[in-house]
């Protein structure tokens, strides 16, 4: 029997990351597990100017434990990292700081008393702990034979530890497993959890090509075909901000970097109408077709935006 | 039940409503017959008691018959004295005046604007807020023909047929014919009609249409248009002056319209406007209570645009006649008047007497419907009481949901559900209690189909004109009426602005109707009245008069 | 409605503005209360139906530190009420041409990078008169769910209430009046036969009908009004 869970997709799944969102629900059928999206959801509170005292902040990710709630749910999963990170840390907030539970509860009155009852998954641990490395195995219908892929973590799965989703934050290897569950190769560095500058991307691109530079610059060195990643922030950053970081070195090779969905989707050939690789800044099907790894049952539009 | 808000009387016969309900379902009563029609109209229908009517005795419309209140505000002196206004000194000069800030100024504003006036050169005066009007309350449609099995001429024959064949026939005509012109404009205006999947509009009857071609936007249609044109007002960076009434229309020593005096509602100071046209948008007279009625319409609906544009020259037409929408709310007692839309009777509510016993066809043109309503409860005495004294029969809400599903009437009529939840009824699971409510102006300023009135200058679109629906408007037929003549006031003033040339600016016109009072010996209080009064006598007799102007 | 104020037949409560005790009959809105009283108003009040958002009042209730807000033509009174009106919320709307504007998730930021300011306190659909899930369709708004935002916020009578509750300084009713338009213009589905319908009327197609139609007397109108088919409900 299919199960169901709550699912809290985070904004950019709405829009800049479409395609994280629209191969994790695809993908999650694979293993007859069923996202649920809330009917109601907000911001998961990560990006407030406004909100200073940590206590406001709070008030975003506890609403939509509430709905996670209202909707008859006890585990809440989400694909991006950066919402992960934000909704785990109010979730243990509340658990462990009764006063202020209690007085963000009474901020909040007009909805049920929320006392920290929801567990809160990223999506690569929900599929690690509910189907397993050999589960994920076992349903591969495409191998990604012969791809390098380079596993990159950046802070929000792993930092900070209350919240991380690897038994090793400093040298984690969640992702490196998978990689190898499809059937690829890991290609491992040194900057692998490194920042990739996050929300600076705004203010100061520049600082955030250079974050760039080094972590693709690291992976290419490496023979990386490609790199994977769990949050739509770094791929923005690790993708886009290529450009400006060939200003900085003309050398950089252009690295495509992709979510672990769509790589899975791949792997598992699940039936979606594209996997949204026309969307990105680096056009991943050169280096897949190389590796004779499109075709069949995928069809990926030509179109590429720049 | 906790908390009824129905008196036991009021239950008990809900009891009824409720034993009848399955019987009644598949049972639709007949249409009148025309004879039928006559004698319910002349019995019952407050237009045909004549002792509520006057015949005007000065003035350029002379001799037209008007209800009493109507008179009162027409056959007096004006608010403004003319002798402390000085036009030496002009406070706007503009290409094009709007007094009235609904859907019909709106529209004028904006279609003047894609023919070719500058938005700086326009003004859009209104007494309240911009928007604030009819427009915004109209909940139930606008119609247009615009289905396959429909069109214009049968658009046409049923407005015409509505209106007891009183309709000005150019008038009609441009009002059926450019109708799925402004449909589509606000469509592309970006206005949330009720869709299908592929992009069909979802139209219905109203009284007294031969077609489905109500087309709506929940029970929100005004609102939506109201918003969405106010909006593009903005955008067009449209000036506006809010609070600021006109009083009175200046005009030219050549006898052309020139602009208006408006009055600024915090500074009490008057504020002169010179205009190369003139366009009235102010809307109907809801707010006179006419026989006592109450009514559906908004707190600004007080007749001035054809009390000023009288005085100016302008000929009223059909001034006889008026809407009374047949189901306005009469419990509770907080929203009495205030409009059920005809959309609930095109669902499939039934109107039922005390007995929970059908007693004609639903959806007969509103002046019908309105007469049948009247005659059941005054007439025949099956009707109930409120408390407060109000008559009303039973609108059977429930029976909506039962023919097409749970849900529907929270869908479809969110604003109505909302507005009675407020005062403890529960309209999904409780009939309504409904009496007929004043709604609308059929009569006012004549226009042609151009909407120029026959004083030059001056343009009149919407409600205050009179003759587009004859003695009887159909629903839907006022959203398109402000539509339809708000975009032609802007097309043809657009064309009409280049070539005016106005002379010396007088408000002799004033002078010589306060003249005609005198000799009329009028000792009605001035007019226009901008607002009504509520206030109670024991307060007016208390008031110190101060140096503020009325 | 409000023709006249209602004869004293019900109880009286006490309404306290500007610090200024008044009896009122309990039956009466807070909008009729003030007319028992002897105001004639020209502020803070419009449609007296709750459909145009001129009467936004806020008021505070006996022993109650809650701070209410509601439309005047549809609040009851209450015993020991605090009552303000609040007739206007000022807003700097966005200026745009709707012809050139895309529906795509960025837009609303674009116009009205504020409601990233949001914070989810909710006080706004607290605020809400019309019981619009304010905050929602700010977040959808902010996700770029054009579609979501254009929904719920359908039945918003721009009374502006939530703006002046608003922590973070949005305001709510432009960014639902931008989202309308644009699910409106860009994202329902055109209207084909309506497109065609504009066609025809355009051509002249009904021209010679209604010419006719025009011309026809009283009697022969009668004849072809009565003989009318009415379609099926």
């Amino acid at each position: 029997m299919t199960e169901k869970i709550a699912y809290y997709p985070g904004c950019t799944a709405k829009s800049y990351a479409k395609y994280m969102d629209l191969t994790a629900r695809e993908v999650m059928k694979k293993f007859d597990i069923e996202l649920v999206e809330l009917t109601r959801w907000t911001c998961c509170g990560t990006f407030f100017g406004l909100a200073e005292d940590n206590l406001t902040s709070q008030l975003a990710p506890m609403r939509n434990m509430i709905r996670t709630r209202e909707d008859g749910f006890t585990d809440l999963t989400t694909t991006c990292s950066m919402c992960y990170n934000t909704l785990k840390r109010a979730n243990i907030l509340i658990q462990n700081d009764e006063e202020k539970a209690s007085r963000l509860n009474a901020f909040m009155y007009e909805e049920e008393d929320y006392e920290g009852d929801v567990r809160v998954w990223h999506l690569l641990e929900l599929l690690l702990e509910k189907v397993d490395i050999a589960g994920i195995a076992k349903k591969i219908v495409n191998p990604l034979k012969g791809l390098k892929v380079a596993p990159y973590y950046g802070c929000t799965l792993l930092r900070p530890k209350e919240v991380t989703i690897d038994k090793n934050p400093e040298k984690p290897t969640i992702l490196s497993d998978l990689i190898f569950a499809l059937g690829a190769e890991a290609v491992e560095t040194p900057y692998m959890t490194e920042c990739c500058g996050s929300y600076l991307t705004v203010k100061d691109k520049h600082l955030v090509a250079d974050r760039t530079n080094r972590i693709i610059g690291s992976a290419a060195r490496r023979e990386a075909d490609l790199l994977v990643v769990s949050c739509p922030l770094c791929q923005f950053n690790l993708d886009r901000r290529q450009k400006e970081a060939r200003e900085l070195n003309s050398a950089l090779p252009e690295i495509p970097v992709v979510y672990f969905t769509q790589l899975m989707a791949l792997a598992l050939g699940v039936d979606v109408k594209e996997l949204g690789f026309h969307e990105h800044y680096v056009d991943p099907t050169p280096v897949l077709r190389k590796r004779k790894l499109l075709g069949t049952p995928m069809k990926v539009p030509v179109k590429v935006k720049k | 039940m906790v908390n009824d808000p129905y008196p036991d009387y009021m239950r008990e016969s809900i009891k009824i409503v409720e034993k009848t309900r399955e019987k009644r379902l598949k049972v639709t009563m007949d249409h009148c017959s025309p004879d039928e029609i006559d004698d319910v109209l002349n019995n019952y229908h407050p237009d045909f008691i004549k002792a509520q009517k006057a015949s005007l005795r000065f003035g350029v419309s002379k001799g037209e018959v008007v209800p009493l209140e109507v008179a009162k505000i027409i056959e007096t002196k004006s608010v403004l004295d003319p002798k402390k206004v000085d036009l030496n000194k002009i406070d706007f000069v503009v290409d094009l005046l709007i007094i009235g800030g609904g859907g019909a100024g709106a529209n004028a504003a904006l279609w003047a604007i894609k023919n070719g006036v500058k938005a700086e050169n326009i003004l859009i005066a209104t007494k309240l807020r911009m928007g604030d009007s009819n427009t915004t309350m109209a909940q139930g449609g606008i119609q247009a023909a615009v289905r396959e099995v429909d069109s214009p001429a049968i658009h046409y024959l049923d407005a015409i047929g509505g209106g007891h064949y009183e309709n000005d026939p150019p008038l009609t005509r441009r009002l059926v014919r450019d109708a799925p012109l402004l449909l589509q404009w606000y469509e592309k205006l970006g206005m949330m009609f009720d869709k299908f999947d592929d992009g069909t509009m979802d139209a219905i009857h109203g009284g007294g249409t031969s077609r489905k071609r109500m087309h709506f936007a929940k029970d929100f249609t005004g609102a939506e248009i109201m918003k969405t044109l106010r909006d593009e007002v903005f955008n067009k960076e449209i000036p506006i002056i809010e609070f600021s009434p006109a009083v009175e229309l200046i005009k030219d020593d050549k006898g052309q319209v020139a602009g208006a005096v408006l009055l600024n509602l915090d500074s009490k100071e008057y504020i002169t406007v010179k205009a190369k046209a003139t366009v009235v948008t102010t809307g109907g007279f809801g707010r006179l209570h006419i026989q006592g009625f109450p009514t559906s319409n908004h707190y600004g609906a007080t007749f001035d645009g054809c009390v000023m544009g009288y005085r100016a020259g302008a000929p009223l037409k059909l001034m006889k006649s008026v809407q009374y929408h047949p189901t306005g709310a009469a419990f509770p007692e907080q929203i009495v008047g205030l409009l059920v839309t005809e959309k609930v009777r095109g669902k499939g509510a039934q109107v039922l007497n005390k007995n929970g016993e059908q007693f004609c066809f639903p959806l007969e043109t509103r002046d019908v419907e309105a007469s049948l309503i009247i005659r059941e409860c005054g007439g025949r005495n099956n009707g109930l009481v409120t408390p407060s004294g109000q008559p009303g029969l039973w609108l059977d809400s429930p029976l909506i949901d039962q023919i097409h599903g749970e849900g529907t009437i929270a869908k479809n009529f969110a604003a109505m559900v909302r507005q009675f939840e407020r005062f403890g009824v529960n309209m999904i699971e409780d009939p309504i209690l409904i009496y007929p409510t004043l709604h609308y102006q059929n009569g006012g300023l004549a226009i042609d189909e151009n909407t120029a009135t026959a004083v030059k200058n001056l343009y009149a679109a919407g409600e205050v004109c009179g003759g587009t629906h004859g003695s009887n408007r159909l629903m839907g037929n006022s959203l398109l009426e402000i539509s339809v003549f708000g975009r032609a006031a802007g097309i043809t003033t657009a064309k009409s602005i280049p070539k005016v040339s106005l002379g010396k600016l007088t408000l002799d016109h004033i002078t010589k109707y306060n003249a005609l009072c005198d000799e009329h010996k009028v000792k009605n209080p001035p007019s226009p009245i901008l607002f009504p009064d509520y206030s109670r006598q024991e307060h007016k007799d208390r008031i110190i008069p101060t140096n503020f102007l009325v | 409605m409000d023709k006249t104020t209602t004869e004293v037949t019900y109880e009286k409560v006490k309404i306290i503005v500007a610090n200024t005790e008044f009896e009122v009959p309990s039956n009466l809105t807070i909008m009729k209360a003030f007319e028992y009283l002897g105001w004639r108003l020209d502020r803070g009040v419009g449609c007296r139906g709750g459909f145009c958002g001129a009467c936004s009042t806020i008021y505070r209730l006996k022993g109650d530190h809650k701070l209410y807000t509601g439309l005047a033509c549809a609040t009851k009174v209450e015993d020991g009420m605090i009552v303000a009106q609040i007739p206007i919320s000022p807003a700097n709307k966005k200026l745009y041409d709707i012809e050139s504007l895309k529906a795509v998730p960025n837009t609303m930021l674009e116009f009205y990078p504020e409601i990233a300011r949001c914070i989810s306190c909710n006080t706004c659909t607290k605020a809400c008169p019309m019981d619009i899930e304010v905050m929602d369709y700010v977040q959808a708004a902010l996700r770029g769910d054009i579609a979501l935002a254009a929904t719920l916020s359908f039945d918003c009578i721009m009374c502006g209430l939530c703006a002046t509750r608003c922590p973070a300084e949005i305001t709510q009713f432009n960014v639902g009046v931008l989202a309308r338009r644009l699910y409106g213009r860009y994202i329902q589905p055109e209207y084909k036969q309506m497109t065609k319908r504009v066609k025809e009327i355009e051509k002249g197609k009904y021209d010679a009908e209604l010419e006719k139609l025009m011309k026809t007397d009283k009697k022969g109108l009668a004849k072809l009004y009565a003989e009318r088919v009415r379609e099926k409900a």
